[in-house]
């Protein structure tokens, strides 16, 4: 429970207890009318109690109030129907309350007025009078008797007035007479109850009548007496009067009737008016009651209404709560009820939306990383692999076919292959290929393309099919395989095998052939006449140097398909560039041979008497290929570089002969691919066999200013030969090359 | 169309009947208390003399009463009053104290078989009554040998106040005129304290 429920509920405990202390205070109000004791007391602290009852409900009120309202401005979740239920509930409390006041009020009216029956009143007033006629007989009797006794006092002597007084109260049945003088003494007296009693003093009323003469007589209430008194007048002139008082009992019936009618005529009287007040006051009770009871009833009625919307409105921001994406709300149980029910359902709908989630992200995370190991397979992949969309836009592509197509696809991921391609030499002959599939509606399809590179022909196989979609537009997925090492690799192997098989086969039958030539010569050639011995003679000679020839010639190619082991030493390369070129200088005097070396080359792991080999051989051709050129002229030049870790050192051998052929810059390599008329056609083949032994490469191009240009590269040491074997992954003679290192 | 009408004539008739009763429910106790002649209760004089160890009060007090008053009384209702005596010891530093305190209560009522008034002690318990309401009232106002406390208990050195109020209440009744007078506190009537140093 948080602070906020907390406060609102200790201002609910508040309104409560002020309530409770309110209708107790009324309940109080109604019982202490019946004790006397302490009444002003209790009814205080019942006015206070109620006051402090209805301001507490007012400001209570008030707050709610100003909150629905404000609530409804704001458009507060739950608002509209919060103050909805108020008023339906203020609705069906009010109606029955003012039904219940107004039926109240009637009856509290007619029923007051129903007690004081006029007849009731007039009743009672004749019960009165009559009670008062008959006490007026006895008080005129007595008076008379008294009036009567005061003159017969006349002029009586005062000795003997005791004794006339005391036969005269028994006489006339009186309970006292007495006798006062002017000036308030006693002259006689006679008592009926005790003697000794002492008759009380004349009271100034009596002495006030007296003088004037008027009679005086009156019934004492308390006493149940008439008492009267009469002038006595004096006998001699300049004399004051005398009075006689007397006292005459009420006989007890009459007595004890006339009170009780007296009494109830009284609290009748008392009754009757207090009657408008009686009634203002019980409506006005009545009206506090009502206020009290319709005050609560009001806070009731927020009361339960919030109480009632509290869940909704927390569904309402829970629902908002889960439409902006946060699963994790849970609202409170408010109750075992429907509505509670409804919470239960919500809390569940919400877990398991979670859980949907969760489940989601998981195997988002999985296909994520499939994904991940799918491009790492690809990445490793030798092959390249490009997916399109069907518009040709690229998707996905990994770094072999950025490498094989010599363009970074992978920046062009989105873009149209065409528009890729437009401009790259490569690409555009690949998408060609591909163009001219796809617009015959061909979608599997398998193809070998041979591009054609700066540096040679480039050899690709090619495999097309169609991506699985849902769609009506699949994608392809083009799979290729730089295959022209692989192709180099078989025609190298091919030609070793033919030049092993010419070395065995041919090389077998020459020395007969030729030792037979020679025995024919020695012994015919002296014994024949001299034209025929002519023929003879060229006939042998031309034999013998046409074996000799073929000798040679199987004797290079079983220099080429020879592969003996390579012994690797730490060789300074640009000495042994400078002793090859050296050689030829002192050779062909007249040709220009520069030598231009890299004094940061490191020594290079290399075989010794092959590297010689190699440069003789490309020095060699460079020679013959400018054998007719006038003012011919051979570069050579030396560098070392570092790429990616490999130190890589580069020997370029340039002539500003008639160079290559177009399309031949691969070829050359190849047994027997000669622009020369003289020579066996196997330099080149010898050499770039040797360079790769040595897990280096081998490139030749015609130079932009003329001449044939051979670039060969070697690695360094044993790092640099592993990197550039690595480099290397459509090479397939890498595998016999390394063989053949570590054999 | 005129039934409706007078339907609702006669429900904004009921309304404004519940209105008006209301209305006057809340002001009409003012707007009476206008029209009355106001009481006036007034401690004339007062002084209290040495007899025999005791100090003892003589007061007059003066009782008009208001025509509510009287209203009431000719209809039956008895009328409290009460004379309230206190002896304060004045206290140069500290708050005075009230060291001792007496009420003196009477009721009046007039008693219609006998046409007469009644005075009754309330303490005592003892009755009186009057031809007028003149000589009740004259009589209720002579406060004679009243004790007020005994000599002994006051000290050297000190001075001691006496002061005096009368006033009337209807407080004593039972039954539902109870909850009547409770409402209706405007009846209650009282004078201004008279107060005096005692002389010693």
């Amino acid at each position: 429970m948080d602070s906020r429920s907390l406060k609102r509920f200790g201002i609910s405990v508040l309104a409560g207890l002020g309530l409770a202390l309110g209708i107790a205070a009324l309940l109080l109000l109604t019982r202490s009318a019946q004790t006397p004791e302490d009444f002003d007391r209790l009814s205080n602290i019942t006015l206070v109690l109620n006051v402090g009852g209805i301001a507490l409900l007012l400001v209570l009120l008030f707050g709610n109030m100003i909150r629905l309202v404000r609530d409804l401005r704001e458009k507060a979740p739950g608002a509209r129907l919060k103050g909805r239920m108020v008023v339906m509930f203020i609705g069906l409390a009010i109606l029955p309350l003012v039904l219940v006041y107004y039926f109240s009020v009637q009856f509290i009216n007619r029923g007051i007025d129903s007690w004081f029956d006029v007849r009731i009143e007039s009743g009672l007033a004749e019960a009165l009078d009559l009670s008062k006629s008959v006490l007026d007989l006895q008080k005129r009797s007595n008076l008379d008797a008294t009036e009567t006794m005061a003159l017969d006092l006349f002029g009586f002597p005062e000795r003997s007035l005791q004794r006339e007084l005391t036969s005269k109260r028994i006489e006339l049945g009186a309970s006292e007479l007495t006798v006062f003088s002017s000036s308030r003494r006693i002259i006689a007296t006679s008592t009926g109850g005790s003697f000794e009693a002492v008759p009380a003093p004349i009271e100034n009323e009596v002495l006030l009548r007296t003088r004037h003469g008027d009679p005086y007589v009156y019934f004492d209430p308390l006493k149940f007496e008439v008492r009267t008194a009469a002038r006595i007048s004096s006998s001699q002139t300049g004399m004051p009067d005398r009075i006689l008082r007397a006292s005459f009992p009420v006989p007890a019936q009459v007595a004890q009737r006339a009170a009780a009618v007296g009494a109830t005529y009284t609290n009748y009287q008392q009754l009757e008016y207090l009657r408008e007040p009686l009634k203002r006051t019980l409506l006005l009770t009545l009206t506090v009651i009502l206020l009290v009871s319709l005050l609560a009833a009001i806070y009731g009625a927020f009361f339960f209404s919030r109480r009632l919307v509290a869940p909704i409105q927390q569904l309402v921001a829970g629902t908002r709560a889960v439409a902006a994406g946060d699963f994790d709300t849970r609202l409170p149980m408010p109750s075992r009820d429907e509505i509670g029910f409804l919470v239960n359902s919500f809390n569940d709908m919400t877990r398991r939306l979670a859980i949907a989630r969760e489940t989601a992200r998981h195997s988002q995370s999985l296909v994520e990383s499939e994904r991940r190991y799918l491009e790492i397979i690809l990445a490793r992949l030798s092959s390249g692999v490009i997916s399109l969309e069907h518009d040709l836009e690229i998707r996905t592509t990994n770094q072999s076919a950025s490498a094989i197509l010599g363009v970074d696809l992978d920046a062009s991921v989105g873009l149209r292959l065409p528009d890729v391609a437009r401009g790259k030499n490569l690409l555009e002959q690949f998408v060609d290929v591909v163009q001219v599939h796809l617009a015959t509606g061909e979608d599997e399809w398998r193809e070998q393309i041979v591009l054609r590179a700066e540096s040679g022909r480039r050899v690709l196989t090619c495999a097309c099919s169609v991506l699985p979609s849902e769609g009506e537009h699949a994608g392809y997925v083009i799979v290729f395989d730089d295959i022209t090492a692989l192709l180099q690799a078989q025609r190298d192997a091919a030609w070793g095998e033919v030049a092993r098989r010419l070395a065995h086969e041919i090389k077998n039958p020459l020395t007969p052939i030729q030792l037979s030539a020679e025995r024919l010569r020695r012994k015919y050639l002296g014994n024949m006449r001299t034209a025929e011995a002519e023929v003879l003679d060229r006939a042998t000679h031309t034999i013998v140097q046409q074996v000799e020839s073929m000798k040679s010639m199987v004797n290079a190619f079983s220099e080429y398909a020879r592969a003996p082991d390579l012994h690797l030493g730490r060789v300074d390369l640009n000495q042994i560039v400078h002793e090859v070129a050296e050689l030829y200088r002192t050779r062909e005097a007249e040709l220009a041979i520069d030598v231009d070396t890299d004094p940061a080359m490191p020594e290079v792991s290399a075989d010794v008497g092959r590297l010689r080999q190699i440069l003789h051989n490309l020095l060699r051709n460079a020679v013959e290929a400018i054998d007719e050129t006038p003012r011919g002229h051979i570069a050579v030049e030396t560098r070392s570089r570092r790429e990616g870790g490999a130190q890589i050192a580069t020997v370029r051998v340039r002539d500003n002969g008639p160079g290559f052929r177009d399309g031949d810059t691969e070829q050359i390599f190849d047994p027997y691919v000669t622009s020369k008329p003289k020579g066996t056609g196997l330099g080149l083949a010898i050499v770039k066999k040797l360079v790769e032994e040595h897990a280096g490469a081998i490139s030749a191009r015609n130079h932009p200013d003329g001449g044939a240009e051979i670039e060969l590269e070697l690695p360094v040491d044993e790092a640099s030969r592993e990197q550039m074997l690595a480099k290397q992954p459509r090479s397939q003679s890498r595998s016999l090359v390394q063989r053949r290192v570590q054999a | 169309m005129s039934r409706k009408i007078d339907l609702a004539a006669a429900y904004s008739g009921r309304w404004a009947t519940i209105a008006c009763l209301l209305a006057a429910l809340l002001l009409g106790s003012d707007a009476r208390a206008q029209n009355d002649k106001p009481g006036v209760f007034e401690v004339r004089s007062a002084e209290a003399y040495l007899d025999g160890g005791q100090y003892t009060l003589d007061a007059r007090v003066q009782f008009i009463l208001s025509s509510q008053a009287l209203a009431a009384l000719d209809n039956g209702l008895p009328l409290n009053f009460v004379t309230e005596i206190e002896v304060i010891e004045s206290r140069r530093f500290w708050v005075d104290d009230t060291i001792e305190s007496h009420d003196v209560r009477f009721q009046l009522q007039y008693h219609a078989l006998s046409q007469r008034y009644l005075i009754r002690n309330l303490g005592s318990g003892e009755q009186e009554s009057f031809a007028t309401l003149y000589s009740a009232l004259n009589n209720l106002g002579r406060v004679v040998d009243v004790p007020i406390i005994e000599e002994s208990r006051l000290r050297d050195n000190r001075r001691y106040r006496v002061r005096v109020r009368s006033a009337m209440n209807f407080q004593d009744f039972s039954g539902p005129l109870r909850v009547v007078f409770f409402w209706l506190d405007d009846w209650h009537l009282r004078s201004d304290w008279f107060t005096w140093t005692l002389d010693r």
